[in-house]
C-alpha cells in the first residue's frame, strides 16, 4: 500500500504535464499542432535511454553479487525500455508525416533508434525463449552489458554513414522558455511513471519467482 | 604456460583440425558462391550493378556465412565433450576466448579471399591494386565479427534454439560494423581513397578493440557451467 501515494504523484504529474502541453504552451508557428508529439516524443527517447541504463546497471550487479533482485531491475528495466523505444518509433513517423512527408527515412538518429530497439527486443527474446532456467540470468546479465555498450557505436557508426542526409533536428534547438519548462514537467512526468511502472513489475516479476520455487516443492514437505 | 601461449596453443589446434579436415572453409565458400546467385537473380541486375548493391551483396553473403560458420566454433567442442576439458585447464580462461576469436578471424578472412573472385565474375569487377585497400576491411571487418561472434557462439552454445538465437543476438549487435565494411567497401571500388576511407576503418578498429575487452572480461561469465 506504501506505493498509493507515489502513484497518486505521477498521476497528478501527469495531469500537469497534459495541461501544459495542451492548454499553456503556445502553438508552433511553422509546424503547427502536430508539433505538440515532441512532448512526447522526446521525453519517452530520455526515458527508454535510462531504463537501457538501469538494464546495464543491473547486468554488472547481478554478475558481481549475484543477487536475485539486480537480475529482476535488468529484465524489468529492459522491458520498460523497449515499451518507451516503441513510444519513440511510433511518434517520430506520426510527426515526420506532416513535416517531412514521409514516415520513414534512414537518417541516422532514427536508424540508431531502431538498432538499439532491435538490440533491446532479441535481449528479451533470448530471455524469454532462449535460455534454460539455470544459466538465464547470466547469460541475460553479459547481453545486458554487451547491449548497452553497443549504442555509442551505433551513434558513431550511423553518423559516419549519412552525414550529408542529416535530417532530425539535433539536440540542442533553441526553445522558447515556456516550450523549454513544458519539456521539462514531460520528462518529470514519464520519468515518475517509468519508476512508477519499474516498481510494479519488479515487485510482479519477484511474486513470480516466489511463486515458481513455491511450485518447485516436494508435496509432502509441507 | 603464460595467457598468450594457452590462447596460441588453442589457435594451433583449431587451425590444424581445420586444415585436416577443412569441415567449414569448403563449404563456406561454396555457401558464398550460392549467396551471389541467389542475390544475382533476385535483383536481376547482372554486372551493371556492380556500384550500387555490390558492396553490400557482397557483405551480406559474408555476414550470413560467418553466422553459420561462428556458431560451429563452440560445437565441435561441445559435440566431442571436449569443452569440459578446455575450462578445467588450469588459468585465466579468457585465453579460451582469444585462442578461438584469433581462429574465427584467420577462417572467415581465409573465406573472404577466396570467395572474392566469385564476386568479381559476377559483378564484372576488374581485378587490379586499387583493391588492395579491400584488405584492410577485410581484416577490420572480419576481426569485429569475429569478436563478436566468438562470445555470443559461447554465450548460446547452452541455450535452447541455439540456431535461432546466435542470429537474433548477433545480426543486430555486428550492426555498426556492418554499415561501415559497406560504405568502405563501396568506396575501395569506386577507387577512391584513402581520406574518406580512414574514418571507416576507424570504427571498424574501434568497434573490433571495444568487443574484444569486453568479450575477455565477460567470456568468464558466457562459458561457466
Amino acid at each position: 500500500m506504501r506505493s498509493v501515494p507515489f502513484s497518486c504523484l505521477v498521476f497528478v504529474v501527469m495531469l500537469v504535464a497534459l495541461g501544459a502541453i495542451f492548454l499553456w504552451v503556445p502553438t508552433e508557428k511553422e509546424m503547427g499542432i502536430v508539433q505538440r508529439i515532441f512532448y512526447f516524443h522526446v521525453p519517452a527517447a530520455f526515458s527508454s535511454f535510462l531504463a537501457f541504463f538501469l538494464v546495464f546497471v543491473g547486468s554488472v550487479q547481478y554478475l558481481r553479487t549475484r543477487e536475485d533482485k539486480w537480475d529482476r531491475l535488468a529484465l524489468c528495466s529492459a522491458e520498460l525500455g523497449v515499451i518507451f523505444a516503441l513510444i519513440v518509433l511510433i511518434t517520430g513517423p506520426l510527426w515526420a508525416k506532416p513535416i517531412w512527408g514521409v514516415y520513414w527515412r534512414w537518417e541516422p538518429r532514427l536508424t540508431s533508434m531502431l538498432i538499439t530497439f532491435t538490440i533491446y527486443a532479441a535481449y528479451l527474446m533470448v530471455r524469454g525463449y532462449g535460455a534454460r532456467s539455470t544459466s538465464v540470468q547470466r547469460i541475460s546479465a553479459v547481453l545486458g552489458i554487451l547491449a548497452f555498450a553497443n549504442v555509442p557505436l551505433v551513434y558513431y557508426a550511423v553518423d559516419l554513414w549519412a552525414a550529408d542526409q542529416q535530417l532530425h533536428p539535433p539536440r540542442n534547438v533553441e526553445l522558447e522558455p515556456t516550450m523549454q519548462y513544458a519539456k521539462w514537467i514531460c520528462c518529470a512526468a514519464f520519468f515518475l511513471l517509468l519508476f512508477r511502472l519499474l516498481a510494479q513489475r519488479m515487485e510482479l516479476a519477484r511474486i513470480e519467482k516466489a511463486v515458481t520455487l513455491l511450485r518447485q516443492k516436494p508435496i509432502d514437505e509441507t | 604456460m603464460s595467457f598468450l601461449g594457452r590462447a596460441l596453443a588453442i589457435l594451433r589446434k583449431d587451425l590444424k583440425a581445420e586444415w585436416r579436415t577443412k569441415a567449414r572453409l569448403s563449404p563456406m565458400v561454396f555457401f558464398i558462391l550460392l549467396m551471389l546467385l541467389v542475390f544475382n537473380f533476385s535483383f536481376d541486375l547482372g554486372g551493371a550493378a556492380l556500384r550500387e548493391i555490390g558492396p553490400g551483396t557482397l557483405w551480406s553473403s559474408y555476414v550470413l556465412a560467418s553466422l553459420l560458420s561462428l556458431s560451429r566454433s563452440f560445437a565441435d567442442e561441445r559435440d566431442n565433450d571436449a569443452l569440459d576439458a578446455l575450462l578445467l585447464a588450469p588459468g585465466d580462461r579468457s585465453a579460451i576466448y582469444l585462442g578461438k576469436m584469433l581462429g574465427n578471424l584467420v577462417f572467415l578472412l581465409a573465406v573472404e579471399i577466396l570467395s572474392l573472385p566469385f564476386f568479381a565474375l559476377f559483378f564484372n569487377l576488374s581485378m587490379g591494386f586499387y583493391l588492395l585497400p579491400l584488405l584492410a576491411v577485410f581484416v577490420l571487418g572480419s576481426a569485429c565479427m569475429a569478436s563478436a561472434g566468438t562470445l555470443f557462439a559461447a554465450l548460446s552454445n547452452n541455450m535452447r534454439l541455439r540456431e535461432l538465437m546466435m542470429p537474433l543476438l548477433l545480426l543486430p549487435m555486428i550492426l555498426p560494423a556492418l554499415i561501415s565494411c559497406v560504405e568502405a567497401t563501396g568506396l575501395v571500388l569506386a577507387n577512391e581513397c584513402c581520406e574518406k576511407l580512414f574514418p571507416h576503418l576507424q570504427m571498424l578498429g574501434v568497434y573490433a578493440v571495444v568487443f574484444t575487452v569486453l568479450s575477455l572480461m565477460l567470456f568468464e561469465y558466457a562459458i561457466e557451467e
